[in-house]
């Protein structure tokens, strides 16, 4: 019985049980490693995605989406059907190709699926993939350090794509903030806490229970608490509902202090009129979401309140989301009235936004609006500004030069993979909460405590990928709180 | 002269050749009289005797500095010996030949396994032991032991040298200077000091310099290491009062009997030697809301629990419990001191009030109405130095050749001390004859993870070892220690007897011979039913059932398990060790190949070594954030792996550090080393590959 198990550890990524820094991960389920797999192919206008694997089961993988199939031969490319290896629907026709390790990208088994670039195909074959034994969606990064133990990457490689993995984790970090933004973030959290504590519970029991008094009904109240969570995990699985809707695209911020014109460049931009404009500050107070195509790339553009400090109460609350989606952000255009770069907002805007962004490395355009009123076009508008374009929303000189220059950061943004669709995000979502539901079936099928609390340990991992954290002292923290124990 | 480029930036001292006899000048300037040794080890309590003896075992002459000799071996705590998770560090410790269990099974009074209903995984041994009859059978041991010299006096300084251009460290020690300006010349030098740097004794409000009751504390070698430029921070520990036997009502108490029979600690001790029916029982009484309130009238005069150091909040005062936790009745164990004691150790006690209060507070328990206090409890405070200073083979990173182990790195309890000792004696006496350094994996055992927690996360209160601080806990088993440490130990370290190796050998070719005996015997379920009625099997699968299987059925053993097939299986229950250890390796079996795996992840990050002397703060072309630079620098991790366990270091960080993996590399291709083995898992390996 407990084979299946520990089938599902391997599902579940090491690692975070103890620090959240640590990424690579994976107890696999045959040979030397967990099998992983993602999309490696941006978004955008592409034709043809690419879905790569790499790990021992590569090869158990090809084969089952494409069962009843031999692998085809190596380095080639072959034309194959792909079906879901359990319901047997079919997915997609694509080229695949087989690198048996160690000549692949990095040095393990290796299978690319070229398949056609619709979200639902890409989707289909992602889940598939999520459901074979042994296969798990790849952290940040994880290609590549699997690249470099093998001797795959030279050092200059490996210095460059440092920055790569660094964007990678950043936009990972951004998407699932997208994703655990709102109820489902709020409920992720709720079990993962529940989570800790009947964890924690169980190992007090454990290092502590004999000598010292913990009260009654220690274990009682966490088998109640993993029951508890068990139904609510499960309902969520099964609901049909997938709450709201993920957009593509690059996610795209507008942002400043009141009445820069925020909303004119975000109309402008979208040749439509979304916002409300006025001369008013404080006019947009929701954040508007419009998707738009942006020099050819597909971007979902956040309209949003102008941040300032002191005003009403659903202001405050529209400048709050406006700064969570900063947070979010693919790339954000941050809008100063050329104007009026002396006052008190934009200058506070461009000490401390602007700073701050920067600082953290996000993607930033800085843009100074209402050219138009600037007394002559030679004159720039101040010496010590960082590097901006000029526009004005009205007559719309310099609107060329904005379109290139977010033409340059789309490029970058989407042609990341890891920025890819919400729907990879989503996948490897079910994945970790799914391998946590069923972790904790096992928890109660045990005698053995010591088995118990690592089913209850595998579970919280698969939860704590979700939510981040998930350290030993967390645990110990909470045994301390809630037990007086020790001689 | 030599650089001080290395030394830090915390380091702001200026080292003249007052406090410096460079090796070149000293050597020469040395009275023939100066003794020379290759291993000095400072300090003779757990730590301390567990360095030396092991250094000695791997082979170098050891001399071991103590203040007093009629002291080593002092349990100055608390009466006994393991418990859920020190159990299990005693095994290892066991498993490398070191003492402490061996000595237990000398002296135990009081044998007692933990958690016995929980799962073998977790089964926590413990024993209460005569404290005199420890002492003196560790002081035969230690008195005894070949290559080890034990000489009395107080080290008040370092010598130290230039370094040795190879490996980092700003300086390397080459003795020791005694309290009567005698010097002591040594190639390692080992600190196990405990709770001496500086300790400070307190109870009520009085204060008082000592290391432990009745001892000097040690203050020139603690402004020495500071000097040094090392971190040093402070802690505080306590221990409870002393209680006359003779003066406590024990029938009306809960008495507790040991075990029958005993479990003994050590693999090689198929007994212990005082017999389950004479040993001592322990009893259990309660505190009660009068013992509050004389803890909570009298804080005013309480200055230890008024303090900011840290003490530990799994062994708290009864102070700090009945202020956290108010209104509760907490558990006190009464225990006994030894077989021909008159003392009692009131465990779960530890008070630093006034004497006369404590005496007042002890009268308010249950059975203690009478109860005549003979020696108050009291807290010490201690310096230590931040354990992010040395390295997972317990040399420090400032000063090379000099490791330190036990309290001084800011642990608690007998059982860490012990195992840093063996650690940093085997170490120290590798170092000596330039092998490569032994160090033990957070996923070869608990005392991995010990080392690993102190070097790469450093502690802010004495540190302990609880089994929820393990990841791979299902694996790192008490009854496995042997086979995951006693080959190391043997082949790389050189510190286990032979007669050991061979009987650690002997058990582990029985236990894969017996498992796949059990693997091969197969019939139906239905069969299985037929042949042990009184276990449940489940009869709902048609596929033929493994003994392995049918093993792991809670109510079966290899007892019931044989008599069902006696003519394959019998011969595995003559030794009781093996049909137990063949039970448990059949209740986590699946789980351990699975973690098997998980284990060969973190090994290969682990493999993956940093150059040791990396500059942080300097390096160029990479994209550090200075808090990362900080936190790097100052733990200085010698593997990916453990970088990535330090709070903060991102996996961008990770992945440009892994540029610098390559140069390590590079150099090592170049000498050719030859990779560690590692047998525990070797053999593992074949077992599966031959499953497969």
């Amino acid at each position: 019985m407990w084979r299946e198990l520990w089938t599902l550890a391997a599902r579940a990524a090491r690692g975070s049980c103890r620090l959240c820094t640590r990424q690579s991960s994976g107890a696999p389920a045959f040979g030397s490693g967990a099998t992983i797999f993602a999309l490696s192919s941006g978004q955008g206008r592409c034709g043809i995605a690419v879905i790569r694997t790499s790990g021992p089961a590569s090869s158990h993988a090809l084969q089952s989406l494409t069962a009843p199939r031999d692998l085809p031969p190596a380095r080639s490319a072959s034309l194959r059907l792909l079906s879901d290896p359990h319901t047997g629907e079919p997915l997609d026709r694509a080229l695949v190709l087989w690198f048996p390790g160690p000549q692949s990208f990095t040095g393990e088994d290796c299978v690319e699926f070229h398949v056609h670039g619709g979200p639902a195909v890409v989707s289909g074959v992602l889940q598939a993939l999520g459901s074979v034994p042994g296969l798990r969606p790849a952290e940040a990064g994880e290609f590549t350090r699997r690249a470099f133990a093998h001797g795959k990457l030279s050092l200059t490689e490996v210095e460059g794509l440092a920055d790569l993995i660094h964007a990678e984790t950043e936009a990972q970090r951004r998407q699932a903030l997208r994703q655990l933004d709102g109820e489902l973030g709020q409920l992720c959290h709720s079990w993962a806490e529940t989570l800790t504590k009947a964890l924690a519970h169980v190992e007090a029991y454990i290092d502590f229970g004999e000598d010292d008094n913990l009260e009654e009904g220690v274990l009682e109240q966490a088998d109640s608490q993993v029951q508890g969570l068990v139904v609510s995990l499960d309902a969520h699985l099964r609901d049909a509902r997938r709450g709201q809707r993920l957009r593509s695209g690059a996610h795209v911020v507008v942002t400043g202090p009141p009445n820069a014109g925020k909303s004119s460049l975000v109309n402008l931009l979208s040749q439509k009129p979304v916002s409300i404009v006025s001369p008013e500050p404080g006019t947009t107070r929701d954040v508007l979401e419009i998707p738009v195509d942006l020099a050819g790339f597909p971007a979902l553009l956040s309209d949003t309140a102008g941040l300032r400090e002191g005003v009403g109460p659903v202001e405050q609350e529209g400048v709050r989301r406006a700064r969570e989606r900063l947070e979010q952000a693919d790339l954000i255009l941050a809008v100063l009235d050329a104007s009026d770069l002396a006052s008190p907002s934009s200058c506070s805007f461009l000490d401390t936004v602007v700073a701050l962004l920067g600082a953290q490395s996000q993607r930033l355009l800085l843009v100074l609006n209402k050219s138009d009123l600037l007394p002559s076009a030679g004159l720039g508008p101040g010496p010590n500004l960082p590097p901006h374009l000029l526009l004005s929303c009205l007559t719309r000189e310099g609107l060329d030069g904005l379109l290139e220059a977010l033409k340059k950061e789309l490029a970058v943004v989407c042609g990341d993979p890891s920025t890819g669709p919400p729907l990879l995000t989503r996948a490897r979502h079910r994945h970790h909460l799914q391998g946590c539901l069923d972790a904790l079936g096992h928890y109660k099928q045990t005698r053995d405590l010591a088995l118990a609390a690592e089913a209850l340990r595998i579970a919280r991992r698969h939860l704590t990928h979700l939510t981040g954290g998930g350290g030993t002292e967390e645990v110990l923290d909470i045994i301390f709180r809630d037990f007086c124990v020790g001689k | 002269m030599f650089s001080f480029r290395r030394c830090g930036h915390r380091v702001a001292i200026s080292l003249t050749k007052q406090y410096l006899p460079f090796a070149g000048l000293s050597r020469d300037s040395a009275a023939p009289c100066s003794p020379h040794f290759d291993v000095v080890v400072v300090g003779g309590g757990h730590a301390g005797t567990e360095a030396a003896a092991a250094a000695a075992r791997c082979g170098s002459r050891t001399l071991l500095l103590t203040h007093r000799v009629d002291t080593i071996g002092q349990m100055s705590c608390n009466p006994s010996f393991g418990g859920i998770g020190k159990g299990h560090l005693m095994r290892e410790v066991d498993a490398l030949d070191g003492l402490c269990s061996r000595i237990c099974d000398q002296s135990g009074v009081h044998y007692k396994v933990l958690n016995r209903r929980k799962g073998p995984a977790v089964w926590g041994l413990r024993a209460q032991i005569d404290r005199k009859l420890y002492k003196q059978n560790m002081q035969k041991e230690i008195l005894n032991t070949p290559l080890l010299t034990v000489r009395e006096g107080a080290v008040e300084d370092l010598i130290l040298a230039e370094p040795e251009p190879e490996h980092t460290g700003k300086c390397r020690v080459s003795g020791v200077v005694l309290v009567d300006g005698s010097t002591v010349y040594a190639e390692s030098v080992i600190l196990t000091t405990g709770t001496f740097l500086r300790g400070m004794i307190v109870i009520g409000l009085e204060m008082h310099p000592a290391g432990r009751l009745g001892d000097q504390p040690s203050m020139g070698l603690a402004q020495t290491l500071e000097r040094l430029g090392f971190v040093v921070g402070r802690l505080k520990t306590g221990t409870p009062p002393r209680i006359a036997k003779e003066t406590i009502n024990f029938s009306i108490l809960n008495k507790q009997t040991p075990d029958n029979p005993s479990i003994p600690f050590s693999f090689v001790n198929e007994t212990v030697w005082i017999k389950p029916e004479d040993q001592l029982p322990c009893y259990l009484t309660h505190t009660n809301p009068r013992v509050d309130k004389i803890v909570l009238e009298n804080l005013h005069l309480n200055s230890h629990v008024k303090e900011t150091t840290r003490g530990p909040r799994y062994c708290p005062s009864i102070e700090s419990k009945v202020l956290r936790f108010p209104n509760r009745v907490h558990q006190v164990w009464l225990e006994p001191e030894g077989m021909d004691s008159d003392l009692i150790y009131p465990q779960g006690l530890s008070v630093t009030l006034p004497a006369e209060l404590q005496e007042k507070m002890i009268m308010c328990i249950r059975g203690l109405e009478n109860a005549k206090m003979t020696q108050p409890g009291y807290g010490v405070q201690y310096d230590y130095l931040d354990p992010r200073q040395i390295t997972p083979s317990l040399e420090t990173h400032l000063v090379q050749r000099l490791f330190f182990a036990g309290q001084i790195n800011g642990t608690t309890g007998y059982e860490e001390a012990a195992a840093q000792g063996v650690i940093a004696g085997i170490n120290a006496s590798l170092r000596v004859s330039r092998k490569p350094p032994f160090i033990v994996s957070r996923t070869e055992g608990y005392i991995g993870v010990l080392i690993d927690d102190l070097t790469t996360l450093g502690t802010c209160e004495p540190y302990r070892m609880f089994t929820s601080r393990v990841e791979f806990r299902l694996s790192l088993r008490p009854d496995n220690a042997d086979s995951r440490l006693t080959f190391r130990g043997y082949k790389e370290a050189g510190c286990v007897s032979q007669q050991r190796y061979e009987r650690a050998s002997w058990m582990k070719s029985s236990l894969e011979e017996g498992i796949s005996v059990l693997k091969s015997i197969e019939f139906s379920s239905s069969k299985w039913k037929k042949l042990i009625p009184q276990a449940s099997i489940s009869t709902a699968r048609s596929l033929p059932v493994r003994a392995l299987d049918v093993l792991k059925y809670e109510e079966v053993d290899m007892e019931l398990l044989a008599k069902a097939v006696p003519e394959s299986l019998k011969k595995y229950t003559k030794c009781r060790e093996l049909a137990e250890r063949l039970k448990i390796e059949a209740t986590y079996e699946s789980v351990v190949i699975h973690q098997l795996q998980e284990i060969k992840e973190v090994q290969r990050d682990e493999a993956l070594q940093l150059p040791k002397d990396l500059d942080y703060l300097t390096i160029r072309d990479v994209s550090l954030s200075h808090e990362v630079r900080e936190k790097l620098h100052f733990s200085r991790p010698q593997t990916i792996g453990a970088a990535s366990r330090i709070p903060g270091v991102t996996p961008a960080a990770i992945i440009n550090l892994l540029r610098f993996v390559k140069t390590t590399q590079q150099r090592q291709g170049a000498m050719n080393k030859l990779p560690q083995t590692d047998e525990y898992l070797r053999d593992t390996d074949k077992l599966q590959e031959r499953e497969l």
